[in-house]
């Protein structure tokens, strides 16, 4: 699939970051042979921020933590948390681009903050959770707004997902919902994975957006992968070759059991998925009648009627 | 018109409300009495206030949970005589028509994305069908861009093409909706029989028509009229949503479905679906053949094929997010949009208190996470996104939410299905009440 929406060569792009900021997944990638902590990723991170937005003179730029149990903007930030990276500000370095600057404060600073204040809430939450839904919820809000307000189309934008921490169930429907409104919006997700298994649910997200799934195969060489595979803009990407997915798994988990199923039995009121007969849909309480359902299911009896023999079926 | 059984005529009560008022063009709307200048001599307020209005009207529905229908199938009959000629909607009825419908289908099937459409044609006393029922909308828009297939000619017959439309739609599962969409330009039909055996037939079939009238209204089955091309397109766009679940012949029933994988090949293989060669395809689960597209059935075996992201996109019409309320000024501390970091109106100083019954704050709060939002922003997440960021942003709320996703259908939806008797009430309801909103 190509990029459905034309994109030239002069556009400013708006590169959304979110960066999965979960001490405990860090804390394991940093102690794998050959991992990374996170402040040399972060480093390598404001080295690609930086590359981004010296591109072009109006490419813009947001960064969105995903921490355990909140998720917050660290760049832009209004002018009510601004303090926060004044008092950062201790290096004043003549030399240095002021915007580039700006940028590297106000990321560093938020994401010291975050660190912070994490130990409040530890215990009472599943440590391996990231708030992916809600950071990927406020990239699509302040997308929206940014491209309310670009009356020329000019801006193309975005999303890199920098993630360690593994999938979230409860966070599904909510994820899958961020997904099909950036692919309504046609807003590549793009995602590097650090460290740790496979996500199915970003892995879904990159190729139901038409971005690029990355794993690291050496997390060491994170700033290369960066540069390399999601500097590129939209418009470059016309013409490289980037990394693609081989497989992607579109195979479902029941609700009852958590197993994979390639043939199930959907409730066709709230379409829970299981994987063996039921007299009651465990979501919605409905309760199935006898009456057509054919376990074995023979050759066109499916639903117990005719499938469209009469009318031929075609796609 | 009596003798019609709610399942056809779902809008007769609101209808016979909008009779006691007066004819449509009766009753007007004075628009210019709203616009009176504010304290300060400007008019920014009072527009801006409309504007907000407008915004907002279309995403203030119900939001409690009901049981929907999401597998549709729906014919959208499109008259072609040759009134829809007529310029009274510009460029014309039939351009603009046919603009909408494919605007229609498409936004129909990201809604309803295991659902089903087909067109019927009606023109010259017969009706024809454009395409069969099919899972696919980029067959309906070739179909209905082929320039070939919209010529109009003499007049339209409602009977032959809802006739025509019910001897396929009897063939579909229980489980699933039957729906009719007319377009209708014309005043007049040329049928072969009386169209109110046809009516009852499709009462007694519990097939569902929504009729969209370009011109008048005519006394066959109640519907919306245009009056202009935006309402044209509200119109059209309110039956996008699944209905809720109101006749008793709805039966709720386990689909056996298909995930299938997608293989690449080296050498070529026939697919089920078109008989061509492909590399690549969808491998059904139980035959093994090749399918280009999903979702379909497989054409050997009759497997309803999907992919989880298909069953995915319909959750959100049962875990909708609730509506947000506006925030009054007493207590709008938060200097920014939460989701978009637009920066909201600072609270007006006590010198300006007059007015500030008349400008909103700006702000809206979702009374899950008491987070407040720019107005595009609660657009946005009721029309598009599904999701409420603040809910999603912490960790005790959304842990809340997510349970309580998972749970509140369940004990709603529980009470519906209690006694059949209950639980038709109670989709009327909810019907009526959609419809008073």
């Amino acid at each position: 699939m190509k990029d459905t929406v034309s994109v030239s060569e002069d556009e400013s792009n708006l590169l959304v970051l979110i960066i999965d900021t979960n001490p405990f997944v860090w804390a394991k990638a940093a102690a794998s042979p050959g991992g990374l902590s996170f402040d040399q990723a972060l480093s390598q991170i404001l080295v690609f921020i930086n590359a981004h937005l010296a591109l072009k003179h109006d490419n813009r730029l947001a960064v969105i933590a995903s921490h355990v149990g909140v998720s917050k903007f660290l760049y832009p930030i209004t002018e009510a948390n601004t303090h926060l990276s004044e008092e950062m500000d201790s290096t004043n370095d003549s030399n240095m681009y002021q915007t580039f600057r700006v940028v590297n404060q106000h990321v560093t600073a938020g994401a010291i903050n975050l660190l912070k204040n994490v130990d409040t809430q530890i215990t009472t939450l599943d440590q391996s959770n990231s708030m992916d839904a809600g950071a990927l919820s406020m990239a699509m809000c302040y997308i929206n707004r940014l491209l309310r307000a670009d009356d020329g189309n000019h801006i193309k934008p975005r999303i890199l997902v920098i993630t360690l921490s593994s999938d979230s169930p409860l966070q599904y429907v909510a994820i899958m919902n961020c997904i099909f409104s950036a692919q309504k919006a046609s807003i590549p997700i793009d995602v590097c994975k650090i460290f740790g298994d496979e996500t199915v649910f970003l892995q879904q997200a990159a190729h139901i957006t038409n971005g690029i799934y990355l794993k690291l195969e050496k997390p060491k060489g994170f700033l290369q992968y960066l540069m390399l595979t999601f500097l590129p803009d939209r418009y470059l990407r016309t013409t490289l070759c980037l990394p693609g997915q081989d497989q992607v798994d579109f195979r479902a988990a029941c609700f009852c059991h958590k197993k994979i199923v390639d043939i199930g039995y959907v409730c066709s009121v709230c379409l829970s998925i299981f994987c063996e007969i039921m007299p009651q849909c465990s979501t919605c309480r409905t309760s199935f009648g006898q009456s057509s359902l054919m376990p074995t299911g023979g050759l066109g009896i499916v639903n117990g009627v005719q499938p469209y023999s009469i009318t031929p079926y075609t796609i | 018109m009596a003798n019609l059984n709610p399942p056809v005529d779902i809008d007769d009560e609101a209808h016979v409300n909008d009779q006691q008022v007066g004819y449509a063009w009766e009753d007007y709307k004075r628009s210019w009495d709203e616009l009176q200048e504010d304290a300060d001599g400007s008019l920014k307020s009072i527009v801006e206030k409309q504007i907000n209005r407008g915004k907002r009207k279309r995403h203030l529905r119900d939001t409690s949970t009901i049981q929907r229908g999401i597998l549709r199938h729906m014919f959208i009959v499109i008259d072609l005589s040759e009134v829809m000629l007529e310029k009274d909607l510009r460029p014309s009825r039939l351009e603009l028509t046919l603009s909408y419908t494919e605007q229609f289908i498409q936004e129909y099937f990201d809604q309803n994305p295991i659902s089903q459409v087909g067109i019927i044609v009606t023109k010259d006393g017969i009706a024809q069908k454009l395409t069969e029922l099919s899972g696919n909308p980029m067959d309906h828009i070739r179909a209905l861009q082929n320039k070939k297939n919209t010529e109009t000619e003499g007049e339209p017959s409602l009977q032959n093409a809802l006739d025509l439309a019910r001897s396929t739609l009897i063939y579909v599962p229980a489980h699933g909706s039957r729906e009719i969409l007319v377009i209708f330009g014309s005043l007049s039909t040329c049928d072969p029989d009386n169209i109110y055996n046809t009516i009852d037939q499709l009462v007694k079939d519990s097939i569902r028509v929504s009729v969209v009238g370009l011109a008048a209204e005519v006394q066959i089955c109640t519907y919306g009229v245009v009056l202009n091309e935006v309402h044209f397109k509200e119109l059209l766009f309110e039956i996008i949503p699944p209905p809720a679940i109101t006749s008793a012949q709805y039966k709720s029933e386990l689909i056996m479905m298909g995930f299938p994988t997608h293989v690449t090949r080296k050498t070529p293989t026939q697919c089920m679906c078109h008989g061509k060669s492909t590399l690549g395809g969808y491998l059904c689960p139980r035959c093994q053949s090749t399918i280009c597209e999903l979702p379909s059935e497989c054409d050997l075996c009759g497997l309803t094929l999907v992919s989880s992201p298909h069953l995915a996109r319909s959750y959100h019409h049962l875990f909708p997010v609730g509506n947000f309320v506006e925030v009054p000024w007493s207590s709008a501390s938060s200097t920014e949009c939460f989701s978009c970091l637009l920066t909201f109106l600072s609270i007006p100083s006590t010198r300006s208190n007059q007015q500030l019954p008349e400008i909103s704050s700006g702000r809206y709060k979702c009374l899950e996470c008491n987070n407040h939002f720019c107005i595009d922003c609660d657009v946005f997440i009721h029309d598009v996104l599904h999701n409420c960021p603040g809910c999603l942003s912490k960790s005790e709320s959304s842990k809340n939410k997510l349970v309580s996703s998972s749970s509140t259908p369940s004990s709603s939806i529980q009470q519906q299905t209690n006694g059949d008797s209950s639980h038709n009430s109670k989709g009327k309801n909810a019907i009526k009440n959609r419809n008073e909103s």
